[in-house]
């Protein structure tokens, strides 16, 4: 099985001694970069399923829901009724509330039930949050259209002009898929130690940053819950620090968080040239 | 009423829409068996690497939309192939709709389990992993896994492994997708080429009387060779060399005698 060529997005932090690194960024830690923070003040949007408004692990954080609807494949940005599809994006805001508890949730809802338009809703939902000025966006779902890659690109150079950091799941199949592959995005992959404050960086892009993402307890449609794995629930606890940093430092600039996640990062620590390690 | 030109565009159109046709159905006769052999090969591989319970393929069909099982593989796994889900409900639709892995570990917990529909299969599973098959156009289908036994769940690893099968099956099936595109190509062509004087209703005739004999897979000559001609596939360079050799002199041969039925 080694021989195969595996795609691994998450394979950089399956054996975390080859993320140690020699060159740190000195001065910034986990008490500057959050101490204190409990996410108030911050607006998260969570482009995906919708969430249930009404469960208990949602606190009744969500301050607003909408839903991208295609009139003859024209997107249309309408109030949504505060239910999810499938149970995704519920479990996206029960972890980053798990992390930044006092965060205000916006839910726009992409998946329908009409999948001919898919990818359209999502550029279109994903657009609209960012012309909201909402102040961080999770992007657990990723479109591998072709097509859309031009729109993707647009607005994801967008949302990095207008300072909004976009956290986004990146796939596990081995080709392109947007926007998690795009260099401005905090694109995630799962590492399986459950620790949902482990974070580590890769300094080999496209993916960027590891969390927790195998056999996560999560909140489920119909106020349920259970037990899943996938990069989809790793991107979410990233999401969380993201909050918590900006909740703490207002005005940081999507490059500047993704320095100070890089700085607080669990990566091992390489011993500076020419010294022994220190025991 | 008759417009000489535009009636001599659409006999050409047709006679190279014909041949097209053909060509593609020939092609579908030479790769059909291969795409199910690789895909179901996909899946047997997937539940002895695994040691799973069982695999299965879904591919995505429309009118009406649905996520149909092709292949399935396991000792839990065979009761599946043939059944279709909607593409928006349950975990396949779930993978299908976002593109994203996942795996679900206790799957009797998940509200969006489908029950009914695994209970048809005559196998209900305790765990499920699931990747999507993606070609350059978006996702086509969902490959997924029940049940790894000695173990409660799926690993990183276990996840990482699925995409690449998945890679492997969507390569298998994008040969066949053109086939399947034939009919539309065709009547897309003379819609255009019909400069607007035909409607929608006379396209439908005309592409259903130019794919009718296509589509017959009745037990003639011709389609035995179809077959033989996909078993030589194994053969060496010079093997297949000669054998194109005989097949030339016997075309030639064709070509001069009048035509027999």
């Amino acid at each position: 099985m080694s021989g195969l060529d595996l795609p691994a997005w998450s394979e950089p932090f399956t054996d975390v001694e080859g993320l140690a690194r020699r060159m740190r960024l000195r001065g910034i830690d986990r008490d500057w970069a959050w101490g204190e923070s409990t996410g108030a003040g911050i607006r998260v949007g969570i482009v995906d399923s919708g969430l249930e408004v009404s469960h208990p692990r949602l606190n009744g954080r969500v301050v607003q829901s909408v839903a991208v609807e295609l009139e003859d494949g024209e997107p249309r940005v309408v109030p949504d009724d505060g239910a999810d599809l499938y149970g995704h994006a519920t479990a996206c805001g029960g972890i980053i509330l798990g992390l930044a508890p006092e965060v205000e949730l916006v839910s726009v809802r992409v998946l329908g039930s009409d999948l001919r338009g898919k990818g359209t809703a999502f550029a279109a939902g994903l657009e609209w949050a960012i012309d909201q000025g909402i102040d961080v966006l999770n992007l657990s779902l990723s479109s591998k259209s072709e097509a859309l890659f031009p729109i993707f690109h647009e607005l994801v150079d967008k949302a990095y002009f207008k300072g909004i950091p976009l956290v986004s799941a990146a796939n596990n199949v081995p080709a392109a898929s947007y926007p998690s592959l795009f260099s401005t995005v905090i694109s995630v992959a799962a590492h399986g130690e459950s620790d949902p404050w482990r974070l580590y960086y890769n300094p080999s892009p496209p993916v960027e940053f590891g969390a927790w993402g195998v056999d996560v307890p999560i909140a489920w449609k119909g106020g349920g819950s259970t037990v899943a794995t996938g990069n989809s629930f790793a991107a979410p606890h990233v999401t969380g620090m993201v909050a918590l940093i900006l909740a703490k430092h207002r005005g940081l600039t999507p490059f500047e968080v993704k320095s100070v996640l890089a700085a607080v990062a669990d990566n091992p620590r390489h011993a500076p040239r020419g010294k022994a390690p220190t025991p | 009423m008759s417009n000489p030109s535009r009636d001599a565009n659409l006999t050409a159109a047709l006679t190279a829409l014909k041949a097209v046709a053909r060509r593609s159905v020939v092609a579908r006769g030479l790769q059909g068996p291969a795409e199910q052999k690789l895909l179901q090969s996909i899946v047997d591989a997937t539940v002895t690497l695994f040691d799973a319970e069982a695999s299965s393929i879904a591919l995505f069909e429309r009118d009406p939309d649905r996520l149909e099982y092709r292949v399935a593989a396991g000792e839990h796994g065979a009761g599946a192939v043939g059944l279709s889900v909607a593409p928006n409900e349950g975990i396949a639709g779930f993978v299908f709709s976002t593109g994203q892995a996942i795996s679900i570990s206790d799957v009797s917990a998940d509200p969006r389990f489908d029950r009914a529909a695994a209970e048809m299969t005559g196998y209900v599973p305790r765990s499920i992993a699931a990747v999507p098959l993606f070609d350059e156009e978006g996702t086509i289908g969902v490959l997924q896994v029940l049940d790894k036994r000695g173990s409660e769940s799926f690993s990183l690893h276990d996840m990482e492994l699925l995409g690449v099968f998945a890679a492997q099956a969507t390569a298998a099936i994008s040969a066949t997708t053109v086939q399947r595109g034939t009919a539309r190509l065709m009547a897309h062509v003379l819609l255009h080429v019909g400069d607007g004087t035909l409607t929608a209703e006379q396209v439908d005739v005309i592409v259903s009387d130019a794919t009718r004999e296509l589509d017959d897979h009745a037990d003639t000559p011709f389609w035995h060779l179809v077959d033989h001609v996909e078993a030589l596939r194994s053969l060496g360079e010079r093997d297949l060399t000669l054998v194109a050799d005989i097949l030339n002199v016997v075309a030639r041969h064709a070509e001069r005698a009048p035509r027999r039925r």
